[in-house]
């Protein structure tokens, strides 16, 4: 079932964007009450959780609480939002143009480069350690066009590339990995992370297994110490992806995280998966990918190569959504004669 | 209907301004709920099926009555995997409508006796037939979106392409089309939308209300009407309607509540005549197992497998 010769590239299939209506909503209110032709980074907040279905994978989820409130100027969906394990919180920063031609003219390249610095300068800090869902960060640039309430925009999810790619020795389902009785306290152990609200939106995390397949979950930042217990320790992150044979994107930026701060050559991961909300290691993914430390990355100062504009069809191309039926008032009045 | 429809819903808002909502239990009498059953059922909701959570919504459309954390219950990105017109026959089969209109007892329980046999059948062995009739019914579903929309609706990719098309060459990104390639049916593009369900409380029928948010495969919103093709024909636009959300922005599928508390009063009696003591946190579990027979193919309905009382007999 490992269906990956060793050797192989590890090739990890992409965050996907969903957008709910409210988000818009709430923009196009924000840029007509308060915004005006302010053109600003907004700084927003989307959620995503682990795949919960064998079928589909989740998405990074924008809601109107994505936004700051019109209110007051610091957004306080982060907070309000903690400890809820469907929607574990990942900062993003909106760039939101006046014109359709200043969104075409943007230059995407540079700004996936300001984001993917503050991921590397989170790792090499180590606050990526302590709050581990600095590791996860997204881009979005939208045009939005109130006249005709159409929404033109494009997500992006910055990595940080291994060069060379990060290679694959074997990936299985985690119920295969793992013996009955590891599975057991493994399953135990990640529904009990999901259940605590002080827990449950860590999105990157340490599955340690004693000799007595007794398993734990772990924060990052007890690495160190999980390091002289002689326990098989194992590196999970709730992966949104359904995929039988990838891992999802979350694990990129965690593989530089590693190689960077503890210089590991060989990484045993977790892609963790649910199924109904519970801890489902049959979908859920054990490998080992080989790292081999690219040149110049002990050093803070140079930046890696990153990428992540979000694919549509197919193609590196925006997305647009035309939300006249609920937002045109001409349109709305028809429809409510 | 639209004129009396709207003019209910007027008359149903100024009620529901002018009253109290409900304080004293009528679940075992009327089926309905008051508010505070409405919280423990929802609790009761989101801790055995965790993939529901309580949220606040939009600030301006909070209800007083109600919790400000606890407004309404939600579960996103539920797949539907095909249209619901593909699944009708095995739906009529398993008596779908005896729950509604029959009064034989035993003609409820003998739906919901199997539920997990069902959709094992719909997921395991799809007949080429029905397979056939999705993808007919898909494709022409979307062709006649198109039709019916004004150009301006149509956003044309190849307008965006020139300026910016921008390949990012990277060996470790899985090209997307090979998500699609590994999908199990080549119309599984077609089929495979996702919903978020929404429960909110209805202060007029005092019962709770579902709410269908539709999305296509690339997670693009669906127009209202395209939800309706997974929703049991007989529901589609008479039982299910499309209104405005009362905690969220737009226009979204909705299972009308009025005959809700009757539906749920006749379940609740059922149980009861089965020495079964209906316990009220479990509301929002019948009422969910009702729904489904609404909305077949949508993939919600699980972990119900609490007492439903000695219904094998």
């Amino acid at each position: 079932m490992a269906g990956h010769d060793s050797g192989s590239i590890l090739v990890f299939a992409q965050f996907q964007s969903a957008v709910d209506e409210g988000f818009w909503h709430r923009l196009s209110s924000l840029k007509l009450n308060k915004l005006g032709i302010d053109e600003s980074p907004i700084p927003i907040t989307g959620y995503y959780a682990p795949c919960s279905h064998p079928q589909v994978s989740n998405h990074l989820t924008l809601l109107a609480q994505s936004l700051p409130s019109e209110s007051n100027e610091q957004s306080s969906a982060a907070a309000m939002s903690r400890g809820n394990r469907n929607r574990c919180p990942i900062r993003g920063t909106l760039y939101n143009t006046n014109t359709i031609e200043s969104f075409h003219k943007l230059d995407k390249k540079s700004l996936l480069r300001v984001e993917a610095k503050k991921i590397w300068d989170d790792i090499h800090t180590g606050r990526a350690v302590e709050d581990s869902a600095l590791l996860s960060r997204f881009l979005l640039i939208s045009f939005a066009d109130l006249k005709k309430w159409n929404f033109h925009y494009w997500f992006a999810f910055p990595v940080l590339v291994l060069d060379p790619p990060a290679t694959l020795v074997d990936l299985m389902p985690a119920s295969q990995y793992f013996s009955l009785e590891e599975a057991e306290s493994v399953s135990a152990a990640c529904n009990e992370w999901r259940n605590s609200s002080l827990t449950a939106d860590v999105p990157f995390f340490l599955v340690s297994t004693d000799p007595n397949s007794h398993a734990t979950v772990k924060h990052l930042k007890d690495w160190e110490t999980c390091q002289s217990d002689g326990h098989k320790l194992l590196f999970g992150f709730y992966d949104p992806c359904h995929l039988p044979h990838n891992p999802g994107w979350p694990l990129r930026n965690y593989l530089a995280l590693i190689c960077v701060r503890w210089n590991l050559k060989s990484v045993r991961f977790l892609c963790y998966r649910e199924s109904r909300g519970f801890a489902d290691l049959g979908s859920s993914l054990v490998g080992e990918a080989l790292i081999t430390v690219p040149q110049g990355w002990r050093d803070h100062q140079s930046l890696p190569n990153a990428v992540g504009w979000e694919h549509n069809k197919g193609r590196q191309v925006p997305r647009s959504i035309s939300l006249a039926k609920s937002m045109d008032p001409t349109r709305l009045a028809i429809s409510a004669a | 209907m639209a004129l009396t429809q709207r003019l209910h819903e007027a008359f149903k808002g100024t009620v529901e301004r002018i009253t109290a909502a409900r304080t004293v239990s009528a679940f075992k009498e009327k089926g309905v709920l008051s508010v505070s059953e409405f919280i423990i059922a929802g609790d009761n909701l989101v801790s055995k099926c965790p993939t529901w959570s309580w949220e606040s919504g939009e600030p301006s459309k909070r209800k007083s009555y109600l919790p400000s954390e606890k407004q309404f219950l939600i579960t996103r990105n539920v797949p539907c995997l095909r249209r619901a017109a593909s699944v009708e026959e095995e739906y009529e089969a398993a008596g779908g409508e005896v729950l509604l209109d029959n009064e034989d007892n035993d003609g409820w329980l003998a739906t919901h006796g199997k539920p997990k046999d069902k959709s094992d059948e719909v997921e395991n062995l799809p007949s080429m037939e029905t397979l056939e009739i999705t993808k007919h019914r898909a494709v022409k579903s979307i062709i006649s979106e198109f039709g019916d929309q004004d150009d301006e609706d149509i956003p044309d990719m190849a307008d965006y392409e020139e300026p910016d098309n921008l390949v990012e060459v990277d060996a470790a990104t899985l090209p997307s089309t090979y998500i699609v390639a590994q999908e199990p049916d080549d119309d599984n593009i077609l089929r495979t939308r996702t919903y978020d369900v929404s429960v909110t409380y209805d202060k007029y029928y005092q019962t709770p209300r579902v709410w269908l948010t539709g999305y296509d495969e690339s997670r693009m919103l669906l127009e209202p009407e395209l939800v309706l093709e997974d929703v049991s024909q007989d529901h589609a636009r008479k039982t299910v309607t499309i209104e405005d959300h009362p905690h969220m922005s737009g226009k979204h599928a909705s299972v009308h509540p009025c005959r809700h508390g009757a539906v749920m009063k006749k379940i609740i009696d059922v149980l009861m005549s089965r020495g079964v003591e209906p316990e009220v946190d479990k509301y929002l579990f019948l009422f969910l197992k009702f729904v489904a027979s609404v909305i077949p193919t949508i993939e919600y309905d699980y972990t119900m497998d609490f007492d439903l009382g000695s219904s094998s007999n």
